[in-house]
């Protein structure tokens, strides 16, 4: 059973149904669909992606669905999460697009993304959009692996699926080691030798990239990874 | 150059000014301050009043923090409904005595000081909110003094002193992307974590004033014990109208409230 692991959609229904029309030609079983965040966009078919989502054809999985950089920027801009301006926001896309997702995404849309989880934590497997801290974290090859290991550690995780850096990608962290002594108040001295379990970073690429769409397919019961870019 | 690191005051005069005898009795060059001035104590102007006086350089805690902004840490912060209850008696009752002048003080406290290899937070460099305690993952004490791109991290919050040294540490990486697979090596130099424990309202089973005095050049720690008389501050506590377990938990040097259960939770709000 495999599960298909996508994100960064970004309002892009045809590459969207792209993406979906070569998971299921594979015919493997496909037990569930997560898709990792970044469902809408600025400038896309927001509502139609969505509704694509909600309600697929009867033959097809109904995706998880988790929070994203711009569902979370739209959420600022509503005043239900976070700081009172969407900083983020402003410095990358400018003022303007503080205004297109403050008129152009409908009530009904911004109570979905409300609706939506941080991530999911499933079998021995983190799934988020950013990192165990944040939706916004962009964990990629050029992160510091120290960093890296954290935030498993911070969940007790052994493989993270995330999909900020937009990159599609497989980091693994093989092993090892750190050795720690602390003093206590009392003089007590207190040995401590930590060894890294193999860990899985895995960065999930994107639907709507700007040179082809690429996913991740996983097999929970056997670990298998298969990384998918389409052209 | 010796520098004396204390932290979590708390609004606790007594207590500070016996650490300041005990600093200079020990010929220290330096002091720096974590934070938590206020809180828990009867004596937050007085306090705030002497840093500034002395011009130590603090950084913000998160009872500072508190004062500032207003109460709005979630449940992570109290373990029963009773400690969260005196909790808040004791943020309003700080609220109403503080000066203008000190709320603004407090206001433009840092997060973050570095000097040299050393950094200098209340909490964690990720938060003020963070219990950076001895029994941490390795791996994740590790995160945090690089985090902070410092060597030492020093820090407090926790109320009990401890020094951690954490050795070179390796990892091994393999990186699949497109066709190509990538190997590669990593290690961390030694790094440690200081927390300086607590002038103010000591966690670690005695009522004495605890704080840390750090040579740079030779890289020794001190963890020092300072008695002072707590049963003053303990008097005033009561005298003042703030909570008397708040007394008598100073007077044995424990601490059943404010603690949170999970150490990695940061509050978010």
């Amino acid at each position: 059973m495999w599960w298909v692991i996508m994100a960064g959609i970004e309002g892009n229904l045809a590459a969207l149904e792209r993406v979906l029309r070569d998971v299921y030609k594979q015919k493997l079983p496909v037990e569930e669909i997560y898709i990792l965040g970044d469902v809408i966009g600025i400038g896309g078919d927001n509502e139609g992606v969505v509704e694509r989502i909600c309600n697929p054809p009867a033959t097809e999985l109904i995706p998880h669905v988790c929070r994203g950089w711009w569902e979370e920027q739209v959420l600022t801009v509503h005043g239900l999460y976070g700081s009172v301006a969407p900083i983020e926001l402003i410095e990358q896309f400018g003022p303007q697009a503080s205004r297109q997702l403050g008129e152009g995404v409908s009530e009904k849309l911004v109570w979905w993304i409300q609706s939506l989880h941080f991530g999911f934590l499933e079998f021995d497997c983190l799934l988020v959009h950013g990192s165990s801290v944040s939706v916004s974290e962009c964990l990629s090859p050029e992160t510091s692996p120290w960093v890296i290991l954290d935030r498993f550690q911070r969940v007790g995780a052994r493989y993270l699926f995330s999909a900020r850096s937009h990159s599609l990608f497989h980091c693994i962290i093989e092993e090892g080691m750190v050795e720690s002594q602390v003093e206590t108040v009392e003089g007590r001295r207190i040995n401590q030798v930590k060894q890294a379990e193999t860990k899985h970073l895995i960065g999930v690429g994107r639907v709507n990239g700007k040179d082809g769409s690429s996913y991740v397919l996983y097999n929970p019961y056997t670990g298998e990874i298969r990384l998918r870019r389409m052209d | 150059m010796k520098i004396a690191v204390l932290s979590c005051i708390h609004a606790n005069l007594p207590a500070l000014e016996a650490v300041l005898r005990d600093i200079e009795k020990n010929h220290c060059d330096a002091i720096y301050s974590l934070g938590d001035l206020v809180g828990y104590g009867p004596h937050p102007n007085e306090v705030v009043n002497k840093i500034r006086e002395l011009q130590i350089p603090s950084t913000q805690g998160c009872w500072d923090e508190d004062i500032v902004e207003g109460l709005n840490a979630c449940e992570c912060s109290y373990p029963s409904l009773l400690a969260e209850k005196r909790g808040r008696m004791a943020h309003e009752w700080t609220n109403q005595q503080i000066t203008p002048e000190n709320r603004e003080f407090l206001a433009k406290l840092p997060l973050m000081l570095h000097l040299d290899n050393l950094c200098f937070t209340h909490g964690s460099p990720h938060s003020n909110h963070e219990y950076i305690l001895p029994e941490m993952d390795a791996f994740c004490a590790l995160e945090r003094v690089l985090a902070a791109s410092a060597d030492v991290l020093f820090c407090g919050h926790t109320h009990i002193p401890y020094v951690r040294t954490l050795n070179p540490g390796q990892l091994s990486v393999k990186l699949k992307k497109g066709n190509g697979v990538t190997e590669r090596q990593f290690s961390s130099s030694v790094k440690r974590i200081i927390n300086v424990g607590s002038v103010g309202e000591p966690r670690h089973g005695r009522p004495n004033a605890t704080y840390v005095i750090y040579d740079q050049d030779t890289e020794r720690v001190w963890i020092r014990e300072v008695e002072y008389d707590y049963e003053k501050t303990c008097r005033d506590i009561i005298e003042r109208g703030l909570p008397s377990i708040f007394a008598w938990r100073l007077s044995r040097g424990l601490e059943f409230a404010e603690k949170a259960p999970d150490a990695s939770h940061v509050c978010q709000r």
